[in-house]
């Protein structure tokens, strides 16, 4: 018996996520996790296409549309993937099976190959802690008494332990 | 905390720094006095009352020392203990450092992010960075060769993304680890008071020291930029919102360079070229 798929169709994830949008790129703060996480143009297009009714072919299409050429199909997964390690999505979309077995080089390659276009991109930062953002000496750093060292350690010998 | 409630302080003060309540308590009016050298630039002496935060000093001073004793100073903020020691100095360092973090992390209608900031034909130009990364050093180049020193420690920025001056003396490090405090003025250069108007953001420059690099930054695209000083923001997880608001409004009229630096005095100005 052929076993059914079921085409995903994916949501953004709208709670528990701080956007703005800067230009083309967006830049969303995961309230959980304290995950900074900024997205290109191409990246950012895909995510505001996904509202939960379009299969990611339909995302292709109206991708197209404003694209000067056509897409190719791992153009949208290369940005689902992303989205969807960033915990951007509500669930992670599931790759199609001709594309499962693909490196990520691999699909980068395929996409690159579409002419005019930037790949999407996703780049995140986890927020710090204050105590990571402040002018302290980190553990195993060198100081010259405990006065230097992050909250919590004390400078023994040359380090702060 | 029973025991550090007992009576026996001799002297009190309650202060407010950017809208957030700290007390100071003290077994001798003379630990006391000498905090004023400590405390963040625009503190304000408040009527005692309900604090945020109090911190305990026990110095021993007035104390009959016992012969053969060494007498250890304390230092606690509420019932945390966050120095022990015979140095006095390093006692205070420590509240000091406490108070300033206790500040940039609670401050009220401001955002505090750690960095470098000079001012600049009428802009400010942000160094951020950790500890370690040559903020100060290239801070002080920066000073030297004629921009005008607002803090080596914080970019306090306003809901606008305009920087308001935190000018405390710059804490330069030797190469023992030891910090020296320097004022400006010793720099060749002049600080912006806390009368100065703040700055809109003209320049944040992402750099750290590397031996021999040549400085040939790229240009970040906003959502990076943001990210960059996101790093670096004391309340970036207490108040995400309202610090991505801020650092948006910071991006939007500001150039984000990144690149490894070599020797600070060549790149300053280099930077300051590129901020005209």
């Amino acid at each position: 018996m052929r076993e059914r798929t079921v085409t995903p169709r994916p949501k953004a994830r709208a709670e528990g996520v701080v956007v703005r949008a800067l230009g083309e790129e967006v830049l969303a703060y995961d309230l959980e996790t304290h995950r900074a996480v900024c997205l290109n143009g191409a990246a950012a297009e895909v995510w505001r296409l996904c509202d939960g009714r379009r299969t990611p072919e339909e995302m292709r299409r109206e991708l197209e549309k404003t694209a000067r050429g056509a897409l190719p199909e791992e153009f949208v997964w290369l940005a689902l993937e992303q989205l969807g390690r960033e915990r951007l999505l509500e669930a992670p979309a599931e790759l199609p099976a001709a594309l499962a077995g693909l490196s990520r080089r691999e699909m980068l390659r395929r996409v690159g190959l579409a002419a005019g276009l930037a790949l999407p991109a996703v780049a995140s930062i986890v927020a710090p802690t204050p105590a990571d953002a402040a002018s302290c000496v980190p553990s195993g750093g060198p100081c010259a008494d405990s006065a230097q060292c992050c909250q919590g350690s004390t400078c023994i010998g040359d380090t702060c332990t | 905390m029973r025991r550090l409630d007992r009576p026996g302080w001799a002297a009190g003060l309650t202060f407010t720094s950017y809208g957030v309540r700290f007390g100071v308590r003290a077994d001798s009016e003379r630990a006391l006095a000498r905090l004023a050298e400590f405390l963040p630039p625009g503190t304000k002496e408040a009527v005692p009352g309900f604090v945020e935060r109090l911190y305990s000093i026990r110095t021993g001073e007035g104390e009959r020392a016992r012969r053969g004793l060494r007498r250890f100073q304390l230092l606690y903020a509420d019932h945390v203990r966050l120095a022990r020691t015979l140095d006095a100095r390093e006692l205070f360092e420590r509240f000091e450092s406490d108070l300033q973090l206790s500040v940039a992390a609670a401050a009220r209608r401001r955002v505090f992010v750690h960095a470098g900031v000079v001012g600049w034909k009428g802009r400010a130009v942000l160094v951020p960075g950790r500890s370690f990364t040559g903020k100060t050093t290239l801070t002080a180049a920066l000073v030297r060769a004629g921009a005008t020193y607002f803090s080596d420690e914080f970019a306090v920025l306003d809901a606008e993304g305009r920087v308001h001056p935190y000018a405390k003396p710059l804490a330069m490090r030797g190469r023992d680890g030891r910090q020296t405090k320097v004022a400006a003025e010793e720099l060749g250069g002049r600080a912006a008071t806390h009368a100065t108007r703040p700055l809109p953001v003209g320049l944040v420059v992402v750099s750290e020291f590397r031996e021999g690099a040549r400085w040939r930054p790229r240009a970040l695209s906003m959502g990076h930029g943001a990210l960059a000083l996101l790093a670096n923001t004391v309340p970036a997880r207490r108040r995400p919102a309202e610090v991505l608001a801020t650092l948006e409004r910071v991006v939007r009229g500001a150039i984000v360079l990144r690149g490894a630096r070599g020797e600070a005095a060549e790149v300053a100005l280099k930077i300051l070229e590129r901020a005209r």
